[in-house]
């Protein structure tokens, strides 16, 4: 434990977001072959998407058009019809395909 | 736990000179800080800083690292959750970093702010310059550090292996780290960063991601499952399936095998103290308790009695004294005699010792009955004024006349009713006799022939209830009477809301000729609402059913009487609460011991659009810029997994075949991994820092400012010795 700043010190934001930082970088004004933070990135898979069932985890051959959800047989479907809205959007919020209100 | 802290103060710090640099390995979730040629680091602790309020205090403490947790219960950690410096592995927030790097030299054993030696620091690959440039300023400004040299872990980490000799110096450094994996190809023994290639998923998120299925799974133990409690999880039980989906399968099938590889966390659970039966002696006591005090109260009753008893008598003996004494004294001394007794007349005094005759007699438990016949007898006489003709009366015998009509037809009624029990009563004694009767001629028959009246009657009582206590007000939750929305009539409360809607349409319509018949007006009493079903009463049906139980009862000793049906007007019966158990305080990982670390191959099951960590090697080696079929197999025979996320068991295994899938045919493959993947990164730095030739890869001060930001960008270490 250790006590830099005592109380009462300002405490604004004197940091950028990384957003912000790759942003100010300016990469598109060096040659595209140099490596850089944004260009070592990988790319999309070219392998075709592996589908899970969101609840289970087993392999999900169906698809759920009320709820968005993937699930792998009757028995989960079930549950997934079962399953209030708020865990249905935690549920796809795990995949990032939760509906987000701004 | 592969991952443990040291963060004693080290007190040898004064011993080095300033020529030996010092060695940061600056990870996303684990700091470590050493000196150079050692093969320890000195200091390790968690890369995370937490600002918590004191509770009584007030006071923001600033805790650096691991904390304890006996100690940070006083402290109001609400407010503000561990934060790190890092945003995919980019150290971004240098408030943070700087509260990390006092506390990591103040535990090196510094004092004072200024650190008198070099420093080499690691950073991510193709760090932007600006975090570059700000760490070297912190560094600079804040410590006053003479030199500062930047590498890579991930390369400091193949280096150090191939110095040991588990890999070439052509090769593949494949780095799944706490918030990104990095692919780094080797060529030559130097890193191409060209090559590389980065995703942004790492231990991290298969932390977080086993954290959220465990709570979506368990919600009620949703605060049992901490950060910390998660990432043990998952470095005691995950790992890579060799093939996902037909492991999944495994699981869907729910065999044998499935149930051995779920684990069980049992939460800590005391099970509820079940109640045993009290023992025969127990038993006994207490009825020779309750045994005890029943006496008592008999006796004290007895008492009480025997008492009241004595005093009425007494009180007897001195009217009857005073009766005698009232013959002998003068008519007109009475009053003069009296005044002194507190009565009036001699009337008083006769009503008083008949009325304690009577209380004596009520005392003793003589039956009052003779009295009542008596007084039944004497109808006649005691109505004196019924029969006589009203203009023969006087107006207050008038009075006295309505009174004896009113007393004459209670006393009639209340025959009438006593009349008809007894009828009843006989009436049901002669039923049970024939059922006798007939129970003796055929046992079996009889039985039968009750059970089947019984199941019958029973179930068209039921049938009539529900219907009743289907309507609205009867519905135990709305006993206002109001009709709720969707709740069903029954048949008469339905014909009272026809009868109203069709009364509203009809009024003002066309001729009014309502009222002009007497029956027009019955039509607001069936609107009222008590004409709904109050024949509360038993109906003939429901007093054979209970007969017929009561006589089942008697007879039948397999017959028990159904239940009575919930009473509309009690709530109804809260649902019975199972007992918890002890697997109801189970956390079972079942799919999410693969589950979970399969997103390292999969990230778009977090919807990160980026390949897997066995195609990044392919991605990897298309980047390069020579296309040599000679290097590619070269770089494939060598590669090596370090970072704290390859710790999985099977992880080595997946890349193989995964590799394999996307190479040519017959291609050589190797992949190892790393002597300790969590440490190597900071040995091999520490070894570099201790070359010779290391104060030539350092920049100072003065070089950071008059060399500028595109020199600093242009900065790379230099990997061959």
């Amino acid at each position: 434990m250790y006590d830099k700043y005592p109380k009462g010190q300002s405490r604004g934001r004197h940091w950028k977001h990384l957003k912000q930082i790759l942003q100010a970088e300016n990469y598109q004004n060096y040659p595209p072959d140099e490596p850089n933070y944004v260009n070592i990135e990988s790319p999309p898979s070219m392998h075709p998407c592996k589908r899970i069932c969101d609840i289970t985890g087993f392999e999900a051959p169906y698809y759920d058009p009320r709820t968005n959800l993937r699930y792998a047989n009757a028995e989960v479907f079930k549950l997934v019809r079962s399953l209030p809205n708020e865990y249905v959007q935690r549920y796809l919020a795990l995949r990032n395909a939760a509906v987000v209100l701004k | 736990m592969p991952f443990t802290s040291k963060i004693e103060r080290q007190t040898d710090y004064n011993d080095f000179p300033s020529s030996i640099p010092i060695v940061i390995d600056n990870g996303a979730s684990y700091f470590r800080i050493g000196w150079a040629g050692e093969s320890e680091p000195r200091v390790v602790f968690r890369n995370i800083v937490q600002r918590p309020r004191h509770k009584t205090t007030g006071e923001t403490v600033t805790i650096v690292g691991d904390h304890d947790p006996a100690l940070l219960k006083y402290f109001d950690c609400t407010r503000s959750g561990p934060r790190s410096a890092f945003d995919s592995d980019v150290v971004y927030q240098f408030e943070i970093m700087e509260y990390i790097l006092d506390f990591a030299f103040d535990r090196l054993g510094a004092n004072g702010s200024e650190i008198d030696h070099p420093i080499l620091i690691t950073e991510c690959v193709c760090n932007p310059v600006q975090s570059r440039s700000k760490m070297a300023e912190l560094l600079f400004e804040t410590y006053g550090v003479p030199s500062v040299a930047f590498g890579v872990d991930a390369a400091f980490s193949y280096k150090y292996n191939q110095q040991l000799g588990v890999c070439d110096k052509d090769g593949l450094a494949i780095c799944p780290g706490f918030s990104t994996t990095h692919v780094i190809p080797f060529v030559d023994g130097e890193p191409v960063y060209k090559g590389s290639c980065r995703t942004n998923v790492g231990g991290y998120h298969i932390t977080d991601y086993l954290k959220q299925l465990l709570s979506l799974k368990f919600p009620q133990h949703m605060a049992k499952l901490t950060w910390e409690k998660v990432e043990d999880l998952k470095m005691e039980h995950c790992y890579i399936a060799p093939d996902y989906f037909s492991e999944a399968q495994v699981f869907q099938k729910g065999t044998k095998e499935a149930e051995d590889k779920t684990r069980c966390w049992q939460l800590p659970w005391v099970p509820p103290p079940t109640e045993e039966p009290p023992s025969e002696e127990e038993i006994a006591r207490k009825a020779a308790i309750k045994e005890r005090q029943g006496q008592r109260l008999r006796e004290m009753a007895e008492a009480k009695r025997s008492s009241r008893i004595n005093e009425l008598e007494n009180q007897l003996h001195g009217l009857d004294f005073l009766l005698q004494q009232l013959e002998q004294v003068e008519e007109n001394d009475i009053p003069s005699f009296l005044a002194t007794t507190g009565y009036v007349s001699k009337q008083e005094v006769e009503a008083s010792i008949s009325k304690a005759t009577q209380s004596l007699r009520k005392a003793k438990g003589e039956p009052k009955g003779e009295q009542a016949e008596i007084e039944e007898s004497s109808t006649g006489e005691k109505y004196p004024l019924v029969h006589i003709p009203d203009h023969m009366l006087s107006l207050e015998q008038l009075k006295e006349k309505k009174r004896q009509i009113f007393l004459k037809t209670t006393t009639e009624g209340r025959q009438r009713a006593k009349q008809k029990r007894a009828e009843e009563g006989l009436e049901r004694e002669r039923k049970n006799q024939q059922d006798e009767e007939r129970r003796l001629e055929n046992p079996e028959l009889y039985l039968e022939q009750m059970r089947a009246k019984y199941k019958e009657l029973s179930e068209k009582v039921e049938q009539r209830k529900r219907l009743k206590t289907n309507g609205g007000h009867t519905n135990g939750n709305n006993p206002s009477g109001g009709v709720g929305r969707g709740e069903r009539l029954n048949a008469a409360q339905r014909e009272r809301m026809r009868l109203l809607t069709t009364a509203a349409f009809d009024r003002g319509k066309g001729e009014d000729t309502f009222g002009a018949k007497d029956e027009d007006w019955q039509l607001y009493k069936l609107m009222s609402k008590d004409n709904d079903d109050d024949e509360d009463g038993l109906d003939a049906d429901e007093v054979e059913l209970t007969r017929l139980s009561s006589r089942l009862q008697e007879v039948d000793p397999t017959f028990v009487p159904k239940q009575e049906a919930v009473p509309s007007q009690s709530a109804p019966e809260p649902p019975r609460i199972r007992p918890l158990t002890k697997e109801d305080f189970q956390i079972l990982i079942g799919v999410e011991r693969f589950r979970c670390p399969e997103i390292l191959f999969s990230p778009n099951w977090l919807g990160i659009d980026h390949v897997g960590l066995d195609e990044m090697t392919g991605v990897s080696i298309r980047r390069l810029p020579s296309k040599d079929v000679d290097l590619e197999e070269k770089l494939t025979s060598s590669i090596l997994l370090t970072g704290g996320s390859c710790l999985f068991p099977g992880i080595s295994e997946r890349l193989e075949a995964g590799i394999r899938m996307i190479r040519p045919c017959g291609a050589p493959i190797k992949v190892v991994r790393a002597l300790d993947p969590i440490l190597d990164a900071w040995r091999g730095a520490a070894l570099y820092a201790a070359d010779l030739q290391f104060p030539e890869q350092t920049f100072s001060k003065i070089d950071y400012y008059e060399k500028g930001e595109d020199w600093l960008r242009r900065y790379q270490f230099q990997y061959t010795l």
